[in-house]
């Protein structure tokens, strides 16, 4: 058995990397057996690096964080020595063969732009950076042992840099729950190098590994009900903190269209979501999404999620499919999780590994396209000439999306009183869109929030009347000190109702991002009063804009 | 074979997490993230108070007296707020207009509870409905005021007391004639605690015009078991009406004249609520019957507590 394994050498022939650029590095540094302590030095650092990443006082002072870092410190030594001992024994060798592509550290530097801007705005971002690092590093040695125990050369280069910065732009486990971080970030490595395929002659990963862990972490999150463990409504949220976030990932988007010639799938993308979302609109009077006609955080899916090229078609026309296709399912999953009561949130997320399964058969259509002479005439158009055009046609279509408000800016869904008009006049799915937004301000402690559904939940006109419950949320908003809810719940059988207070507003008027703690009164009443609060704009003494 | 292995793994690490959850859950009672829930109290599945001898197990650590230490207090008028001219000690708050010190307010008939609600009786309110109730304020001795209790955690126990004692086979039948004639349990107003507190006669102190250190517990630093200073003296026989825990009313902060009416009120404002009597901590001067005090309804402290009325209003 050992001869056998001696006989395979010490490296599997590595096919050449797909898509190799100008920009490509390589070079090798292998091992003879004797050599294997050296080499083995590299993981036991990283994991040294991740024992002492767990001294830092935010894990530190969690015993339940501090059990996930020593956990996977416990993992990877025992790994690292079981491997190293049949290494050993076998007298087998292994090594590394430094690869720096450029699809890894520019997407590294997209991602950490957008992390370093986020988290300007978030401050839990910034705090985050210690639990990113240590992803990194237990990412590192993870892809490391497990490229050498299947006998293979380890790649390194930035690859695990796209892979975390891109599930922890989506996902994050709150502190209590970390060790299913790592776990996730295990699951992504064990799919990209167990879930493969034979696509155009070579062997492939199937999934966009970071992608794989979110929709396989995502699906059994909404099937147990516990989204809870995660920061996945906040992360989804928060972005819109960044004043002008659109435009911020349209131009990191442009540099990622550039290098990969990937502005089909996302262009398509965001035109199926857009036109589908306009068409909703149009029909119903509502919008679609509750923030903008594409969430700013699908608008981050579309350009750093989806884009993967090793996972997606490689033809223009595939690609295009394939981005339109994620526009699709992005509107039919939040459409579904809201019918089926889950977080919307992993509406950008699910769909990914199903595209990534449906490549071949996108392949496959695309193929039988290219038999007809328009199509087969686009194709012979060089890429370079044609994924400029398609980046003129994009850059158009995002003005175009900006001109007409549809980016950043005031957005008529960031407007509760649109809302409550909307319920009135009984427009589809209004009353519940409003109940749902009242509810997340409420759980941001806005009394009045918290007294609106209250009054809902007595008048029972836009929900099932529900006296408990009715109770239970004028009690938070007398605990948060709206006069209105502390009368109501002495007596709720007569509903007070009273105007937002500054408090509440800053609050209200945060469409979705921006700090009005310490805006004056007077600016505040103005920008209700620019939101449709007609009382704000009595006192201001203007008429309701 | 090996796929099956794959498999075998995947369960039981998803066993494993499973179980951590489920057990993290049974931890943190019904706590989440989720719109409604706040902090819970840790909440032990036995109630400690089980043995106090003199009290009520079975309603919910109510005194084993006629009416469960609900005391009547008759229906009429009496003098609200200070006179300086009488009350050298008496705040501004308590002046009932520019040209009138004090003025008449007519009380229906209610009853109030003779002692402050105890933690005894808080825990059980507590352990029978989930309640997230600051764990502080079932630290104490079972016999002690409750306090760190908000203002809405005060009314949700009111409420829990009036469907035990509707539900209750061994609730008094006069309470249960009340309760069938539509009175419920709640706080008391500030009107009907003052009139509670020093009578019909304008007193100073519940016991009279004269300070006794024997009839309430102010100025000590640390709260006493309720009733422990009887006050035979007192109109109506209350225990510490005078110091021990402010308590919490159901009126709004609002000057005199007092007026139930305009209670829903003024309602754009923050939210503050009366609270009477003073605490172990205050001085003389804020243990008179007259005082007026007022806290945020989210507002929990050692210092404040309250006690509940059986009203019609």
């Amino acid at each position: 058995m050992a001869a056998a394994k001696r006989k395979r050498g010490p490296h599997r022939p590595v096919s050449p990397p797909p898509g190799r650029t100008p920009l490509e590095s390589q070079a090798s540094i292998s091992s003879r057996s004797r050599d294997l302590p050296r080499i083995f030095l590299v993981p036991l650092v990283l994991t040294l690096g991740l024992l002492l990443l767990s001294l830092a006082p935010r894990v530190a002072d969690n015993a339940r964080l501090t059990f996930a870092f020593l956990a996977a410190v416990a993992g990877l030594l025992v790994w690292q020595g079981v491997l190293f001992a049949r290494l050993s024994r076998a007298g087998a060798s292994r090594g590394f063969r430094i690869v720096l592509r450029p699809q890894h550290y520019l997407q590294a530097l997209v991602q950490l732009t957008v992390f370093a801007v986020w988290g300007w705005y978030w401050r839990p971002v910034y705090d985050f950076a210690g639990l990113l690092l240590a992803q990194l590093i237990f990412a590192y040695a993870f892809d490391m042992l497990l490229a050498w125990s299947r006998g293979e050369c380890y790649v390194l280069g930035f690859g695990p840099f796209p892979i975390i910065f891109s599930t922890n732009l989506f996902l994050w486990f709150t502190d209590d729950w970390f060790y299913l971080q790592f776990l996730m970030v295990g699951a992504g490595f064990l799919g990209k190098a167990f879930v493969q395929w034979r696509r155009e002659g070579r062997r492939t990963h199937v999934f966009n590994p970071s992608a794989f862990s979110l929709g396989l972490f995502s699906l059994v999150l909404i099937a147990t009900g516990t989204s809870d463990l995660t920061w996945g409504q906040d992360i989804a949220t928060t972005l819109t903190f960044v004043p002008a976030i659109y435009l911020l990932l349209f131009a990191l988007g442009l540099a990622v269209m550039y290098f990969f010639r990937v502005t089909l799938v996302s262009g398509f993308a965001a035109v199926a979501l857009f036109g589908l979302s306009a068409l909703y609109g149009a029909a119903t009077g509502v919008p679609y999404f509750i923030d903008s006609e594409i969430p700013a955080a699908v608008f981050l899916g579309l350009h750093l999620l989806v884009t993967d090229p090793s996972t997606s078609p490689r033809t223009r026309t595939g690609k295009a499919i394939f981005g339109a296709l994620y526009g699709v399912g992005v509107f039919g999953l939040f459409w579904f999780l809201e019918a089926a009561g889950a977080p919307t949130f992993y509406d950008k997320l699910l769909c990914v590994p199903l595209l990534n399964l449906s490549v071949p058969l996108i392949d496959r259509f695309v193929r039988s396209l290219q038999s007809r002479p328009r199509i087969r005439r686009l194709g012979e158009v060089p890429w370079a000439t044609a994924n400029l055009a398609h980046m003129a046609v994009w850059i158009v279509f995002f003005a175009a999306m900006t001109a007409t408000g549809r980016t950043d800016g005031i957005h008529r869904g960031d407007r509760l009183p649109f809302w409550q008009e909307a319920c009135e006049e009984g427009r589809a799915g209004a009353c519940e869109r409003l109940v749902q937004i009242e509810a997340s301000y409420c759980a941001d402690n806005a009394g009045w929030a918290c007294n609106e559904l209250g009054a809902h939940y007595v008048e029972g006109r836009i929900v099932e009347p529900d006296a408990a419950l009715a109770l239970g949320f004028f009690a938070r908003a007398c605990e948060a000190q709206f006069q209105a809810g502390c009368v109501n719940l002495l007596d709720p059988s007569v509903v007070s109702r009273a105007p937002p207070r500054p408090l509440d507003l800053r609050l209200l008027l945060r469409q979705g991002g921006l700090n009005l703690v310490d805006m004056p009164e007077r600016d505040l009443l103005e920008r209700a009063c620019g939101h449709g609060w007609a009382f704000a704009c009595e006192r201001l003494g203007a008429d309701v804009r | 074979m090996r796929l099956l292995a794959v498999f075998a793994i995947a369960g039981l690490i998803f066993a494993g997490v499973w179980l951590d959850y489920r057990s993290q859950m049974a931890q943190v009672g019904s706590g989440g993230r989720g719109a409604l829930s706040t902090e819970t109290s840790p909440v032990a599945s036995t109630d400690p108070a089980s043995e106090l001898s003199g009290y009520r197990a079975d309603l919910g650590h109510l005194p084993d007296a006629p009416l469960l230490g609900f005391v009547e207090i008759p229906e009429g008028p009496f003098l609200m707020g200070s006179d300086p001219g009488i009350d050298t000690l008496a705040y501004d708050v308590e002046r009932w207009s520019a040209g009138q010190p004090q003025g008449t307010v007519d009380v229906p008939a209610f009853f109030i509870s003779r002692n402050e609600v105890t933690v005894a009786q808080f825990g059980a309110f507590v352990r029978a409905t989930g309640h997230a109730a600051d764990p502080q304020a079932l630290a104490g001795p079972p016999l002690h005021p409750a306090s760190f209790v908000s203002w809405p955690d005060a009314l949700a126990y009111c409420r829990w007391l009036e469907g035990l004692l509707r539900q209750s086979p061994a609730t008094p039948p006069e309470l249960r004639a009340l309760f069938a004639d539509g009175w419920h349990v709640t706080l008391p107003t500030e009107a009907q605690w003052e009139k509670a507190a020093r009578g019909d006669d304008g007193r100073i102190f519940p016991w009279g015009n004269q300070l006794r250190r024997d009839r309430a517990n102010f100025a000590t630093g640390t709260p006493a078991p309720v009733g422990e200073l009887a006050c035979p003296e007192c109109p109506y026989g209350l225990s510490d009406m005078s110091g021990n825990v402010w308590e919490w009313t159901r009126s709004p902060w609002q000057p005199y004249p007092y007026d139930e009416a305009d209670d829903r009120e003024g309602l754009e404002g923050d939210a503050l609520w009366v609270m009477r009597g003073g605490s172990f901590s205050d001085p003389v001067r804020n243990v008179r019957a007259a005082i007026r005090g007022a806290a945020g309804p989210d507002v929990r402290r050692e210092f404040i507590g309250f006690r509940v009325v059986i009203t019609r209003d």
